[in-house]
C-alpha cells in the first residue's frame, strides 16, 4: 500500500514537471515585430503549442507545450528557419512561459542596476 | 461608391515599395503601394515558399513629357539573407514583365535589386530599379536611412524616423527627399511622410500602411 502511495505521488510530481516543459531558443536576425509575425503565427498554429513568447530585445522565442504534447527541437528549429531566421541555441526548459518571462525580467532589472 | 471606398481603403492599407520586407512568411500575401502626385503604384504578392513571391503590380507614372500606366506580373526573390545576433541584412532581386499604355505603349519590364540592413535601432536600404517600355524609361535609384526612438517589445509599437532620397529619370519631379515617421507593430507597418517639404511646388504628403495576411 505504501509502495502504491509513493508511486502515485511520484507520478503526480513527474507529470507536473513534464507539463511545464517549454522550448527556449535564441534566434538570429529577429529584429522587427512585423517581420517576426510569421514565427508567432506558425508556432501558435501547432497542436502542441500552449503559448508563445517572442522577445525582440533579447532575440528569444519561447514555446510552452500543452500537457502530454511534445515537439522535437528539430521540428522547432525547422519552423524558425522556414520563417527566415537562424537558431543560435535551443533547449528544453522545465518551466512555464510565465516563469521564463519572470526570469528574464529579473535578469534585465539586474543588468539595469 | 462602395467599390471606390473599398479601393481607397485598399490603397491606404499598403506599404511603400521600398520597405525592407518585400514579402511575408511562407503562405502569406502582402499588399504594397506608393502614392504621390506623379506616381501611383500598387503591388500584391503571394509567397509560396521562403524567399520567393509572385504577384501583380500596376504603376501610374507622370513623366516630363508623357503619362503611362504599366501593368506587370512580377517575381521577387531573396538572393541572400544574413541573420546576425543583433541584425539582419537582405539582398533581393525583383522583376516584372507586362504591358505599358498611355502616351506610349508596348511590352514593359522592370528588373531591380535591393539591399537592406536592419537592427532593432537602425535601418538602411539601397535600391536600383529599371522601368522600361518602348519610348519609356523611369529608372529609379533610392536610399533610405533611419533610426528607432527606442527598442520595443514584440507586443509594442515601435516608432522610427526614416529619410528617403530618390531620383527617377524622366519624371515630372525627378528628385525627392522624404522624411517620414514610421510605426512598426506585429500587425501593421504605418508611415507618414512629406516629400520635398521645403519646396511648395513638389511638396506631397505620403501615408503608407502595410499588412500581411
Amino acid at each position: 500500500m505504501k509502495k502504491l502511495f509513493v508511486i502515485a505521488l511520484l507520478a503526480i510530481f513527474t507529470n507536473t514537471a513534464f507539463a511545464a516543459t517549454s522550448i527556449h531558443a535564441e534566434v538570429k536576425g529577429m529584429v522587427c515585430a512585423f517581420c517576426a509575425k510569421g514565427i508567432n503565427k506558425k508556432l501558435r498554429e501547432l497542436d502542441s503549442t500552449q503559448d508563445v513568447w517572442v522577445d525582440l530585445k533579447s532575440r528569444i522565442v519561447v514555446v510552452e507545450l500543452k500537457d502530454q504534447k511534445t515537439m522535437s527541437l528539430e521540428a522547432f528549429t525547422k519552423l524558425i528557419k522556414d520563417a527566415g531566421y537562424d537558431v543560435a541555441n535551443v533547449e528544453y526548459i522545465n518551466k512555464t512561459l510565465l516563469e521564463i518571462k519572470a526570469d528574464h525580467t529579473h535578469i534585465s532589472n539586474e543588468v539595469k542596476k | 461608391m462602395l467599390a471606390r471606398l473599398s479601393l481607397a481603403l485598399l490603397l491606404l492599407v499598403t506599404l511603400p515599395a521600398q520597405a525592407a520586407a518585400l514579402m511575408g512568411f511562407k503562405d502569406s500575401a502582402m499588399l504594397m503601394s506608393e502614392f504621390s502626385t506623379d506616381k501611383k503604384e500598387l503591388m500584391l504578392n503571394y509567397s509560396p515558399a521562403l524567399g520567393h513571391a509572385i504577384g501583380v503590380e500596376t504603376m501610374w507614372m507622370r513623366g516630363e513629357k508623357q503619362t503611362n500606366l504599366i501593368t506587370n506580373v512580377n517575381y521577387t526573390g531573396l538572393i541572400k539573407r544574413w541573420n546576425m545576433p543583433s541584425g539582419q541584412a537582405n539582398l533581393w532581386f525583383m522583376t516584372g514583365i507586362g504591358e505599358a499604355s498611355g502616351d506610349s505603349s508596348g511590352f514593359s519590364y522592370s528588373p531591380s535589386v535591393q539591399f537592406d540592413y536592419e537592427t532593432t535601432r537602425l535601418y538602411f536600404l539601397a535600391k536600383a530599379r529599371m522601368v522600361r517600355a518602348p519610348h519609356i524609361q523611369y529608372d529609379t535609384y533610392s536610399l533610405q536611412g533611419g533610426f528607432s526612438f527606442y527598442e520595443a517589445s514584440f507586443e509594442e509599437t515601435q516608432p522610427w524616423f526614416v529619410v528617403e532620397a530618390r531620383t527617377t529619370e524622366n519624371m515630372a519631379t525627378r528628385n525627392e527627399i522624404t522624411p517620414a515617421l514610421r510605426l512598426i507593430n506585429q500587425n501593421y507597418f504605418l508611415e507618414f511622410g512629406i516629400t520635398n517639404p521645403w519646396d511648395s511646388e513638389s511638396r506631397t504628403p505620403r501615408v503608407n500602411l502595410m499588412l500581411t495576411f
